[in-house]
């Protein structure tokens, strides 16, 4: 259960996010859409404690019951990778460039369990095999040597490495093409039923958001304008600014999956010519 | 592989044999003539016939591309001839200067990394703080001494003054610190800034957000994910600089009167021994290609898309 | 024709023209204190006064004198002549030599292109230093061999900077359409190439100065400069070396000076650099 509890992000003076309620239960997708500088990302990295240092947080984020935003660095740190784990937008900065996948995922396990060698192995390459990727053939290459695609694949199975409880993936699909998007966030709504998983989904772009979360909130210039279940949001938006949103989507075509792909572009500019 | 290795090398021997025979011309053409001045050194009236028997006896009076010849010939048998003043081997000699200049690059190396590397990273760390400042200042300044004059000023202080330390000559450990201070310390004050500046750019690497995000310690992040990507540049640069470190070193020789190469070098051009000169530069030529295939090497290390694909990326 | 070629170039003269007016300014100023620097000496710098020897700065002498008694105020106001105006000649020759060689090589290509690259690259390979140090040394030792042995290791730089920009220009629209338009090679090169290279060879320069300055006073300094009893900064530390002890103010003012004129020059070509970076960074 995740508790975002009248978070505010400033940057000096400026408030970025301004004192935004979220709750994301057990086994929950929720997707948290708007437009770039809404204040979505920097949501998704006060959870972790990831912000900018120039950046000041306010207000509490829980998780199952322990106050995040008040342990210690330290302690803090441990909850990163195991309980929460996070996804990225660039699938190229997922992994250090001149290491191994197999050793960054072994990194990730020797930071926080006392597992020994060959289990730790052996869990990576299991690890990788369950999104579909060759595990022992990626556990010896380096990220240059996969496709994008398969990187955010690999990216995928460190994030559900050590089982956490929750996913934050933001923005994971904008770099890929369509097919690929859609296969990635299958391989998470695959990981959200077999561990229960409450999946924080950051995105701009609602066409996946029907098939694939619970809930959907809007943020707009550092507020949450409306948020409900996905089919009273889609369907009969309460916000004009949602209904803008909704309208910048084009129409689903029958024209495969390359086409869309260069739609959703364009869309995309138009949707921002629109907004801005 | 194998090919472009082999291609490589034979670029690199006809650089060779075209830096050799020009060096060769050069000698040949510069004013100055080493007879005079051998036969200067006894300090006894010389007479036309000396020195047409000490020309003869040296090979100068033979035409040019016989006496280049003749050099090639020795080269390959690895004589690179006898020098005109100590009339001992060349090869010899460069062998006995050699370490001395060597354990004097690796004593400079020392001090540069010992204080580029720490004041790098905290003024990377606490930018626009107080010691990022004291850092600009020191490099500001230490790129503007003349070097010579550093060592000038460190002689007066801990040599002359506290009598800590030998002013000059070699002979133990003690008498190294000086001179590698000096050189050291003016090459510290360019590396402070590029180990800031390559730190704080790979820092914002989204990798390393990455890493931070599956809670890896931050120790752990710095080290083995941020400073060994900032290295690249860093490593790039330096091997540009081999020759500005090797020219400082012939400075530093000549002021702290240490016996390595580059005294060797100042004192054979002032006596005109040929020799000795096409002995050096060749030597030296050597030197700072077998460093640039080193530097390529770590490169591998560093990056392994290189060594995988076999290119290197600017 | 010419409203189309004037329309595809960037705006690369412009933007040299107007970053360069302040730096442009200080060289001038610089220029004009190297030329009337002998004036403003108060006394001889070369008059002997050995009774007068090693005084200590102050009322007759402002920096003191030296080992022959000689007035080191006015001595260091000579080697202004020797050192910096040196360095500017270097640098002059250096950059013309360079920049003609780069943009024949750039502009011209093939097989001289691949001579000059070759050239530059065996150039790139021998260290600098030592290359000076060499020639200097085999030119035997003096004011003008030391220029032109360090020109000799300098022009390649500007060489290598300006065949790289050329052959990056070579490849843009304005210079095919100009070539459509019948315009000369000759004038292509000097109306649209040589405006586009200037700038980067500028910060190049103001970078190089403080180099070139520090270069001179260590040839100097082991003996391969100006010959005493001429006054220049390098050769000026030589000599009083052995004084330290007993008048550290020989070592100490042109030591100085030699620093806080690199300085200068150093903080003047990293300005250029920046307002440069900035400016291209915003071109494109």
């Amino acid at each position: 259960m995740l508790n975002i509890h009248n978070l505010t992000v400033a940057s000096g003076s400026r408030e970025l996010v301004k004192g935004i309620n979220l709750e994301i239960a057990p086994g929950e997708w929720l997707a948290l859409a708007g437009e770039s500088g809404s204040g979505k990302s920097l949501t998704a990295a006060s959870i972790g404690g990831l912000l900018p240092k120039e950046l000041k947080l306010s207000g509490t984020i829980s998780w199952n019951g322990s106050t995040l935003t008040s342990l210690s660095p330290s302690l803090r740190r441990k909850t990163l990778g195991k309980e929460i784990s996070y996804i990225f937008q660039d699938y190229q900065g997922a992994f250090t460039p001149f290491i191994t996948i197999g050793k960054q995922l072994d990194e990730l396990l020797r930071a926080h369990t006392d597992l020994e060698r060959q289990r730790r192995k052996n869990m990576c390459i299991d690890a990788l095999d369950n999104v579909n990727l060759p595990g022992g053939r990626v556990y010896t290459s380096y990220p240059f040597q996969l496709s994008g695609g398969q990187l955010q694949r690999a990216a995928i199975a460190s994030a559900l490495l050590l089982n956490p409880g929750l996913l934050i993936a933001d923005e994971p699909t904008t770099a890929l093409d369509s097919l690929t998007a859609q296969k990635v966030l299958k391989y998470i709504a695959k990981a959200k039923e077999r561990l229960n998983l409450s999946v924080l989904w950051i995105t701009h772009d609602l066409r996946h958001v029907r098939k694939f979360a619970d809930r959907v909130a809007v943020m707009r210039k550092g507020e949450i304008v409306e948020q409900g279940a996905k089919d009273q949001v889609l369907n009969s938006p309460a916000h004009a600014y949602t209904s803008r949103l909704l309208a910048a989507i084009p129409p689903l075509s029958p024209n495969g999956p390359r086409r869309l792909g260069q739609l959703s572009k364009n869309s995309l500019q138009r949707e921002e010519g629109a907004l801005l | 592989m194998l090919r472009s290795i082999g291609k490589r090398l034979l670029e690199l021997l006809l650089f060779f044999l075209l830096l050799s025979f020009v060096s060769f011309c050069l000698l040949k053409i510069v004013p100055g003539d080493p007879v005079r001045s051998i036969l200067r050194v006894d300090d006894v009236a010389v007479t036309s016939e000396q020195i047409e028997a000490m020309r003869t006896q040296l090979g100068l009076d033979k035409p040019l591309f016989v006496q280049y010849g003749l050099w090639l010939k020795q080269l390959v048998q690895f004589n690179l001839g006898d020098s005109y003043l100590t009339s001992r081997p060349v090869f010899s000699e460069f062998t006995e200067k050699l370490p001395y200049t060597l354990l004097l690059t690796a004593g400079s190396l020392v001090v540069m990394l010992l204080i580029s590397i720490p004041l790098g990273i905290l003024s990377a760390l606490y930018r626009n703080r107080w010691i990022d400042q004291f850092s600009r200042i020191f490099s500001l300044i230490g790129s503007s001494v003349p070097s010579f004059w550093l060592g000038l000023v460190l002689i007066q202080f801990f040599a002359v003054r506290l009598q800590l330390l030998p002013p000059m000559g070699e002979g133990s450990w003690r008498h190294l610190i000086l001179p590698s201070l000096t050189l050291g310390l003016a090459m510290s004050a360019i590396y402070v800034r590029l180990v800031r500046s390559s730190l704080i750019e790979s820092a914002g690497q989204d990798f390393v957000t990455s890493a931070k995000a599956r809670g890896i310690h931050p120790a752990r992040v710095f080290l083995f994910h941020t400073f060994r990507h900032s290295l690249i540049p860093l490593i790039t640069i330096f091997s540009e600089s081999i020759g500005s470190l090797l020219g400082g070193t012939v400075v530093v020789e000549v002021l702290f009167a240490y016996p390595g190469l580059g005294k060797w070098i100042v004192d054979a051009i002032a006596a005109r021994d040929y020799p000795i000169i096409q002995g050096y530069t060749l030597f030296m030529s050597v030197f700072i290609v077998s460093i640039n295939i080193l530097v390529e090497m770590s490169y591998r290390w560093i990056n392994p898309e290189i060594a995988l694909k076999g290119k290197i990326e600017s | 024709m010419r409203s189309i070629i004037a329309a595809g170039q960037p705006s690369g003269r412009h933007l040299f023209k107007k970053q360069a007016v302040w730096p442009a300014g200080l060289v001038l100023l610089v220029l004009v204190i190297v030329m009337i620097s002998p004036a403003l000496a108060p006394q001889d710098p070369y008059r002997l006064i050995v009774s007068d020897r090693l005084q200590p700065p102050g009322a007759g002498h402002f920096l003191g004198t030296d080992h022959l008694g000689r007035d080191l105020f006015s001595r260091m106001i000579a080697g202004i002549r020797a050192t910096i105006g040196t360095s500017l000649l270097i640098l002059t020759f250096s950059m013309l030599i360079g920049v003609t060689i780069g943009l024949l090589s750039g502009y011209l290509g093939g097989l001289y292109d691949r001579v000059f690259k070759r050239i530059i690259d065996a150039f790139m390979t021998l260290p600098d230093y030592i290359f000076a140090i060499v020639l200097s040394g085999l030119l035997g030792p003096g004011l003008i061999n030391l220029l032109f042995a360090v020109i000799a290791v300098k022009w390649v730089g500007y060489a290598r900077l300006v065949r790289s920009v050329v052959l990056q220009e070579k490849e843009k629209d304005y210079v095919a359409l100009a070539i459509l338009g019948g315009v000369t090679p000759l004038r292509i090169v000097m109306k649209h190439m040589l405006p586009h290279t200037l700038g980067n060879v500028f910060v190049l320069a103001a970078l190089d100065l403080g180099k070139i300055i520090l270069m001179i006073a260590s040839l100097s300094y082991i003996g391969l400069g100006p010959q005493p009893p001429a006054a220049e900064w390098g050769s000026m530390l030589n000599e009083g070396r052995v004084y330290f002890n007993t008048a550290p103010h020989l070592m100490l003012a042109p030591g100085l000076a030699i620093m806080i004129t690199v300085l200068l020059a150093n903080l003047l070509g990293d300005k250029l650099r920046d307002q440069f970076d900035v400016k291209t960074r915003k071109e494109a």
